[in-house]
């Protein structure tokens, strides 16, 4: 029984990763906005991104 | 257990009552002609059942009152198919390092089958019947000896004196309280393998384990088994039977997910859309520091887009905010990547530390026409920082194969893990507490 769950569970995992793949999924994090006004392209000063706070890191070894 | 040989086509079943010679307590003989001592219920002496004055063989004080058989003398069930009614009852104990295990014997009975035994040791239970033929030992080399049974390998597990303290009912041979054997136990989970010394005489028997609700159900018993407590000498493994296969399972899973990487690899579209290249000046007075890309072309169906920055920093962090908005419907993913990379000298040696490239996946973006909006940020007092930015369309996300190999893993490492506890559990009993962990029964 074990083995039938475990097959079905990994058919399940490859189909996500295969799923993740073809529509181009990503870990990475980021904000996602709609209806941006057209006139950021004449005057990008006029946009400002959410992650413009971040804190630099200033360091080395 | 010391048994006589199973009689084949055994007589009609014959019960006789007499009286016992030395209480006068009546006696009941099931297997009639078949026994060759029966104990008195009322005095426990133990009478010659061949004799027809049940001339008394022993007589000793029944210290065992507390301990009665958990299926009664005289009920009958049925064993593989065949109808057995329970005759006898001894309880046997062995004493490791001045520790006393005891177990249970129920000698079973049809007048056509002949005999057969049950035995329990805290909830475990074992069918078990005289072996047809003599195993063979074992010439190969292993860590504990093993002895072959009809093609079948057995490790040995434990050797030990038992005595015989409790008897009940009849028995097959002339039974004495205070008996000893030289046991010695093989197995082969679910069966074990049994060789009794006593007076030189060795006596083999194979038994094969039963849960106690199997029992309990075949003598169509009131109530629940005792709980079976811990893990038995040839008890199956629940885990050991799965091992191999999820193993084989996860050897074709991964195999599959080899596959499917390959196959985004060569089929992904992993297409360079942009390069840009640019020169960012950090002070003051600072002037406007964003700005935006020429527009590129993203096709085929809504993939991931990989934007790559790559500088030429030395001791230095440029940050860059990034927007990538479609010009068409104003949608736009806003992402920001440090990119810091610094090296010196000191008593260890050279150092390094971060990179001069950073990478970052935009996830499922639609087709159409794009552009980026960049704003740089730098250390006001270091020297201008050269990057370039490149974009790529569909590209293979090895992340994903890592985390679903981590997925298909994990099972299996933890059924590996339970099975390796189980026989850990199992042999720790045995006299090889240090032997390879073996998932036997596979």
């Amino acid at each position: 029984m074990f083995r039938q769950i475990y097959m079905l569970y990994g058919l399940l995992i490859l189909a996500t990763v295969g799923y993740a793949q073809y529509n181009g999924w990503s870990l990475d994090t980021m904000n996602q906005l709609k209806n941006v006004p057209k006139s950021v392209r004449d005057n990008p000063g006029s946009y400002r991104s959410v992650y413009s706070g971040y804190h630099h890191y200033t360091g080395g070894k | 257990m010391n048994p006589e040989p199973p009689p084949v086509g055994g007589p009609q079943p014959r019960v006789s009552g007499l009286n016992c010679p030395n209480c006068g307590g009546s006696i009941t003989l099931r297997a009639l002609g078949q026994a060759s001592s029966v104990v008195c219920e009322g005095c426990g002496s133990i009478l010659d059942a061949q004799d027809p004055k049940l001339q008394i063989i022993q007589t000793f004080h029944r210290i065992v009152s507390s301990d009665p058989p958990l299926i009664p003398l005289g009920t009958r069930g049925k064993i593989r198919g065949t109808d057995y009614e329970v005759i006898g009852f001894e309880r046997r104990t062995i004493t490791v390092d001045l520790v006393e295990y005891h177990w249970h014997e129920y000698i079973l009975f049809n007048p056509y089958k002949g005999f057969r035994y049950l035995t329990e040791y805290q909830g475990h239970w074992n069918d078990i019947s005289i072996c047809k033929e003599l195993p063979s030992m074992s010439s190969s080399f292993n860590i504990s000896p093993r002895v072959n049974y009809l093609g079948e390998s057995y490790q040995h597990f434990q050797s030990a004196d038992a005595n015989t303290d409790f008897v009940l009912g009849e028995f097959p041979w002339q039974v004495r309280v205070g008996e000893r054997a030289s046991v010695t136990d093989y197995v082969h989970p679910p069966r074990v393998l049994s060789g009794e010394k006593m007076a030189g005489e060795v006596t083999w028997s194979i038994g094969e384990y039963v849960p106690g609700r199997d029992v309990w159900k075949a003598f169509n018993l009131s109530g629940s088994p005792p709980p079976a407590i811990g893990v038995y000498e040839n008890e199956p493994s629940p885990f050991s039977a799965n091992l191999k296969a999820v193993w084989i399972g996860f050897a074709a899973l991964a195999f599959g997910l080899l596959v499917m990487m390959i196959g985004f690899d060569l089929f992904a579209m992993n297409s360079s859309v942009f390069q840009g290249a640019y020169r960012f000046t950090s002070g003051y007075p600072r002037a406007e520091a964003s700005f935006v890309t020429n527009t590129f072309e993203l096709g085929g169906r809504p993939s991931n887009v990989e934007v790559t920055t790559s500088t030429d920093l030395q001791n230095n962090w440029i940050y860059l905010n990034y927007a990538l908005i479609n010009q068409d419907t104003g949608q736009a993913w806003d992402f920001g990547r440090e990119v810091s990379f610094y090296s010196g000298y000191d008593s260890d040696g050279s150092w390094t530390e971060g990179s001069r490239n950073a990478a970052i996946v935009v996830p499922s973006v639609p087709p159409g026409q794009y552009y980026l909006r960049i704003e740089p940020e730098a250390d006001t007092v270091q020297p201008p920082v050269t990057y370039t930015v490149e974009v790529r369309r569909d590209v293979p996300v090895s992340s994903f194969y890592g985390i679903g190999f981590l997925a298909l893993l994990i099972p299996a490492i933890l059924i590996t893990w339970r099975s390796a506890s189980f026989e850990k559990s199992r042999w720790s009993e045995s006299d090889h507490p240090h032997s390879p962990i073996i998932a036997e029964g596979n």
